[in-house]
């Protein structure tokens, strides 16, 4: 399984170029389970991103913009009168699909937003007072724009929660960008790509994740820093459980990307900020964000 | 520093506990001092109670600087001064009680506490035996206790917890107290003047006798000393030990002369007898010694009398080591001058004993017919030997032979003498102990109190002086089996001496009899000669070599203690081994320069180690790879642990090797 | 206890900050008798001279017992605070002119607890007792004069436990900072109304003149539009108006023109992000070389504080 986890990466990397770490830890969150949460200025290339995971895992794919106007049903779907019928049929919205991509969630309402969280979290939909499961895998990818530009709704704290990663994509570096403006539209590289990784084998895969030892001094070092953020008051709130329960899950991921059955207290450290900093809230934001913040927490808490 | 407020004083428990320690320090004091005293302390310490108990406010200064005044004033109405040892404890007594009355600081009341363990030193004045020290040492517990408890800067509580630490502390205080006492330096004292009652109260035999003198001491218990012998113990009719010569008499009183002359000849007649001996202090000059002492070696010297002395009064326990002739003859050629001086008599004194020794001199063909003629008629008189005699009329001689015919030791030899100094046989009383008790454990012999006895010499021409003992004559038993054997049992003996059935009190009294006499002789007695002795033997006796070996034994032990004590407080053991062994990695590629981290994985550690050291990495990595594998694969082997011990250990030697070069 | 200037120059120079946290390791911890331990001492030397003096051997066990207790408490304060672990936790932001408390977290890794641990900046303020293998929460307080970051300097950790003879201590300069934001004005005017920027990009903004509808709370909404009675057992519902004028307030540095000192225009924004908060409205902050867009609730309060707190400084 191995070398068709390389030959992902490889094609990936052929698209977005110099953006490996940014692969792996998407492929990681996807190998974990969890939904990811992409938060970056536009034009850095997080739609193609979704796109190209969508292509090589050989997913139903469906994109929704997010904007101020959106309502719950235009991403659930509606009943729909049929005057042959005469009774209301239910027209599924995009959400059933295996990869979701939800553009700059953060411009829509929150009651639009939370239709979408929440289908993330039950991974099924409840429309029309009939509860329909999502399709397997069910993966969705959001995207936001940084909190602090204006005319957005920042999802709340709770909702976040239910994002397993966080990750930024940053500007190229100067050589990939160079690449980039030299080369083809990124659409259509794409297309020309193949499946490199259809549905049931990723389901192996994810089982073979779950599979990964996590020994006892991962666990405590994992519990110490869990204990950090709630007991150094560098936060408002420090990291629940269930964040702790996705710190172990992304670490399997993370650690099986590797090609070691076992956890690391390295792979913890890998995925850390990225599980971390969007449950966490500074106390005195300095500006450096609270991904940074967690890693500089990494710092302070010593490994069992 | 923060000031204790005055919600902060002493709780009413903590309080209640220095007052009981207190109590307990002073209490063998209270027993001995006036009753003014005793009553005056024990009001305080009740008052002090009362005071906290009702939450009432605590005199003011001007009171017990007033207080402090008039404990002054009225120590010197009673003693006479304020200086000296009863006189001093008496105003450590009161000062202390009135300290108490003014804790209103922590600092107050630590010096309250100092004080209760100074006035715990001032016991060891008035006795040294081992039931005080360890009635000390419980109380010295109990102070250190209240001390904990009070030197708490937020709330002095006093509990169990106080209590196990404080025994904590004395435990671990034994080790410097053993070496200090062995090894420290100890200057003879004293130091400036002591005052005079600094040694009263200690028992023995004075220089002078007179009738009731020697059974007064008789009722004592109290050691007089201890002989361990070299060979087998004299038979009992054989230990005499000698004490003074009494050649003067003045009708009344025997009493010893001073005569500046060395010992007199003496014709020794078989081996003699060695012996140790550990001689309670008695504050005067005489040692003891087995009849008849020879010169030699040891402390002391020989006097004209063949009696042993000492340079200095005894003040601290001695022991000395002594040879003694049983067989001998002392002084054989007598001149007229000494012939007449040892047969003097007061004139006008013991008419009626005069005349029976003349009547016996007439009739007798030798001066030991005499001698044998008065021993016969003391033998079937019908003289009782008891420790109560009847009084006597003013010619206590005349009224001792022919009237009450009940008396002790004294009145035998003093009689005795007197019959032969009027028969024309020179004679003298000799005062020392006579008997001696076989330890439980057997190594040793102890003489107490009640074995002091008088006998007479007499000087008789074939033989020179000769030990008569007339209680012989009439108490056989007093000398085969000791008092006990000889007085009946409602005379008043005291407990040791009884004879009859081996009652428990004297089988107790003779397991604690070794038990003192090992604290005595091993702890008592070691002093400034007998540490130099020890020093110069075990190689100490420069003075740098001592001071090293001090300050070497005080460092060692604090060392020791302080190892242990950190390696506890700088958290607990690491309980997986991979760990431990990780860390003894870490520890010797820290020596490379390659320090750990905070939050640094052992990958990422191993990485960096690599990079640094190349030179090491074949087994960094030997390393790093059984240390994952302990720690973070599953079922790890036992022999992954082996793999990963021997690679820290290469690492080790290599990390050496490498360094070294 | 007061320690000159260059002693704790030195003891910084040589134990540096105490970032993320510290272990009292027994190179940095310092012990020394106290006034009571130099008194017990003296009492000890006496107590020496009386035994030779009268060359008593029970008063020599007696006096060198004595020292050997005097030594085992020497490393039983010393092991009260070696080895302890101080870990500075973040302090709360506060006006200048509040008490700044620093919180520090003290982990007793020991087998045996530790007893009576000061900890203080300038003399103990508080005693701690920590049990084997537990934490406790120290707090060391300080009153602030002036906003920006403050630190606590060096704080002193020590302990006379177990009877006062000695007292060792050890410093921590931990490398956390405390915010202090201005004082704010008393009595100051109210904050100048005034369109923000915000309100040109056609963003749809709640106005205040005419009732539109409810719809559900979300964060920043103000509380004084929370429609209780229409709330009930539900999630929060807010009034939403629509039409007049946006309270949306642009608080200024150039509207504090009339006061005269920096820190007094400082004091004055500081009372009117306080203002503005307090009636729930919308608002940005405009500093020299600093702008904090509109928003509202705690964050944007807090936001705008810190900008203050850290104007040119």
């Amino acid at each position: 399984m191995q070398h068709r986890l390389d030959e992902l990466f490889r094609q990936a990397e052929s698209v977005l170029l110099g953006k490996g770490d940014t692969i792996r830890l998407a492929v990681t969150c996807l190998l974990a389970q969890g939904h990811l949460l992409i938060e970056d200025r536009p034009g850095v290339g997080k739609t193609t991103l979704a796109h190209l995971l969508a292509r090589l895992l050989g997913m139903r794919f469906q994109r929704i913009q997010f904007t101020s106007d959106l309502l719950p049903a235009d991403i659930l779907g509606t009943a729909v009168y049929e005057r042959d019928t005469n009774r209301f049929v239910f027209h599924p919205g995009p959400i059933f699909a295996q990869l979701v991509l939800a553009d700059e969630v953060n411009r829509a309402t929150p009651k639009a937003q939370s239709a979408l969280l929440e289908a993330m979290g039950e991974r099924q939909v409840t429309a029309e007072g009939e509860t329909r499961a999502l399709p397997e895998p069910f993966f969705v990818i959001a995207t936001q724009n940084p909190v602090s530009q204006l005319g957005t709704f920042p999802l709340p704290e709770s909702q976040l929660d239910r994002f397993l990663m966080r990750i930024e994509i940053g500007y190229p570096e100067r050589s990939a960008e160079r690449e980039l403006l030299r080369g083809q539209d990124r659409r259509r590289l794409i297309e020309h790509l193949e499946t490199a990784l259809p549905p049931e084998q990723l389901a192996a895969v994810q089982g073979d994740v779950e599979q990964v030892h996590c020994a006892d001094a991962v666990i405590a070092y994992v519990q110490a820093l869990l204990e950090h953020t709630r007991d150094s008051g560098a936060f408002r709130l420090g990291l629940s459980p269930r964040a702790g329960q996705a710190l172990i899950a992304a670490s399997r991921a993370w650690a099986y990307l590797d090609g070691r059955s076992a956890v690391l207290p390295e792979d913890v450290q890998a995925i850390f900020p990225h599980v971390a900093g969007h449950r966490l809230q500074p106390v005195d934001d300095d500006g450096a964000g609270a991904s940074n913040r967690a890693r500089q927490l990494l710092d302070q808490v010593t490994i069992p | 520093m923060l000031r204790r407020q005055a919600a902060d004083q002493l709780p009413h428990r903590t309080l209640l506990g220095l007052l009981t320690v207190l109590a307990a320090v002073l209490l063998p004091h209270l027993w001995r001092a006036p009753l003014w005293l005793t009553a005056v302390a024990l009001a305080l310490l009740v008052g002090r109670g009362v005071v906290s108990r009702r939450g009432w406010h605590l005199p003011p200064k001007l009171i017990n600087l007033a207080g402090a005044g008039l404990a002054a004033v009225a120590v010197t109405a009673e003693f006479g001064t304020i200086f000296g040892r009863d006189a001093g404890v008496a105003l450590l007594v009161l000062m202390s009680c009135l300290k108490l009355m003014e804790t209103r600081s922590r600092r107050d009341t630590m010096i309250a506490v100092f004080l209760a363990y100074f006035l715990m030193l001032t016991h060891f004045l008035f006795d040294q035996s081992l039931l005080t020290a360890g009635y000390m040492l419980v109380t010295g517990w109990a102070t250190t206790a209240v001390l904990i408890a009070i030197s708490r800067r937020r709330y002095a509580r006093l509990g169990a917890a106080e209590g196990r630490l404080a025994a904590i502390l004395v435990v671990q205080g034994l080790p410097i107290m053993a070496l200090l006492f062995v090894l420290f330096p100890r200057l003879p004292g004293p130091l400036w003047g002591l005052p005079d009652d600094a040694h009263s109260g200690v028992t023995g035999l004075s220089d002078s006798m007179s009738p009731g003198s020697i059974s007064q001491l008789s009722q004592s218990d109290a050691v007089a000393f201890r002989v361990r012998f070299d060979g087998a113990p004299p038979p009992p009719q054989k230990r005499y030990w000698r004490g003074l010569v009494l050649a003067d008499y003045n009708g009344e009183d025997w009493t010893h002369a001073n005569v500046d002359a060395s010992p007199r000849p003496v014709s020794k007649r078989a081996e003699p007898v060695s012996y140790t001996v550990t001689l309670e202090p008695h504050n005067e000059r005489w040692l003891f010694a087995l009849d008849l002492p020879a010169n030699g070696p040891g402390t002391g010297s020989l006097s004209y009398f063949h009696e042993r002395r000492s340079d200095e009064p005894v003040r601290e326990t001695r022991r000395y080591t002594g040879r003694s002739y049983s067989e001998y003859r002392l002084q054989p050629e007598l001149g007229d001058r000494l012939r007449d001086a040892y047969t003097q008599l007061p004139a006008d004194t013991h008419q009626r004993a005069r005349s029976l020794a003349r009547s016996w001199a007439a009739k007798a063909d030798s001066d030991g017919a005499v001698v044998d003629r008065a021993l016969a008629y003391m033998r079937n008189q019908p003289f009782e030997y008891t420790l109560s005699p009847e009084p006597l009329p003013d010619d206590h001689v005349d009224g001792f032979l022919f009237e009450t015919q009940s008396g002790f030791c004294e009145h035998y030899a003093g009689a005795f003498a007197v019959l032969m100094r009027a028969a024309g046989i020179p004679a003298r009383v000799v005062t020392g102990y006579q008997g001696a008790t076989e330890s439980a454990a057997g190594d040793h012999w102890t003489v107490r109190q009640s074995d002091a006895h008088a006998w007479t010499e007499v000087w008789l021409p074939e033989s020179g002086w000769r030990r008569v003992d007339p209680t012989n004559a009439v108490s056989p038993e007093r000398v085969e089996s000791g008092l006990g054997a000889a007085v009946s049992s409602d005379d008043g003996a005291p407990t040791m001496a009884r004879g009859g059935e081996a009652s428990w009190l004297r089988t107790m009294g003779r397991t604690w009899d070794v038990i003192d006499a090992t604290w005595t002789g091993w702890v008592i007695s070691y002093g400034p000669s007998r540490q130099s002795g020890f020093l110069s033997a075990i190689g100490l006796d420069e003075t740098w070599r001592l001071v090293a070996a001090l300050a070497g034994g005080v460092m060692a032990f604090m060392g020791l203690f302080g190892l242990v004590l950190i390696g506890q407080q700088m958290g607990a053991r690491d309980p997986d081994p991979a760990s431990r062994l990780w860390r003894r990695a870490q520890r010797q590629l820290a020596k490379r320069g390659i320090h750990p981290r905070a939050g640094e994985g052992p990958r990422d550690y191993a990485a960096r180690a690599l990079a640094t050291a190349p030179e090491l990495a074949a087994t960094i990595r030997q390393v790093e790879r059984y240390y994952l594998r302990l720690r973070y694969y599953p079922r790890p082997s036992r022999d992954d642990l082996a793999q990963l011990r021997a690679a820290v250990r290469q690492l080790a030697r290599e990390r050496r090797r490498t360094t070294s070069r | 206890m007061r320690w000159p200037v260059w002693l704790r120059r030195w003891m910084q120079r040589r134990h540096g900050d105490t970032g993320a946290s510290a272990v009292l390791h027994y190179r940095r911890v310092y012990i020394l008798p106290t006034r009571q331990g130099f008194l017990f001492a003296a009492i000890l030397i006496v107590m020496w001279l009386a035994a030779i003096n009268y060359n008593n051997n029970m008063a020599f066990l007696l006096t060198f017992l004595l020292a050997g207790i005097f030594l085992a408490v020497m490393n039983h304060t010393f092991r009260d605070l070696v080895g302890l672990q101080v870990t500075p936790l973040a302090a709360e932001p506060v006006f200048a002119g509040q008490t700044a408390s620093f919180p520090l977290q003290l982990d007793n890794n020991a087998r045996t607890a530790r007893t009576d641990i000061g900890v203080g900046t300038d003399g103990p303020e508080g005693f701690y007792d920590i049990p084997a293998g537990e934490r406790a929460r120290a707090v060391v307080t300080v009153i602030t004069r002036r906003r920006g970051r403050l630190r606590t300097g060096a704080i002193t950790l020590d302990t006379q436990y177990p009877a006062a003879l000695f007292r060792a201590w050890s410093w921590v300069d931990p490398a956390v900072h405390c915010l202090v934001y201005p004082a704010p004005e008393t009595n100051g005017p109210t904050p100048p109304r005034r369109a923000t920027a915000g309100g040109l990009l056609g963003r749809r903004t709640g106005g205040d003149d005419d009732f539109d509808g409810l719809r559900r709370y979300r964060r920043g909404d103000p509380i004084s539009r929370i429609a209780w009675k229409a709330t009930g057992s539900r999630e929060l519902q807010i009034k939403e108006f629509s039409g007049g004028e946006s309270e949306e307030l642009l608080l200024s540095w150039l509207d504090t023109a009339d006061l005269a000192g920096t820190e007094q225009r400082l004091s004055r924004l500081c009372y009117w992000v306080l203002e503005a908060e307090r009636r729930g409205a919308r608002y940005a902050l405009s500093l020299p070389g600093r702008e904090v867009p509109a928003a509202s609730g705690p964050a944007q309060r807090d936001a705008c504080l810190t900008a203050l707190a850290e104007f040119e400084v």
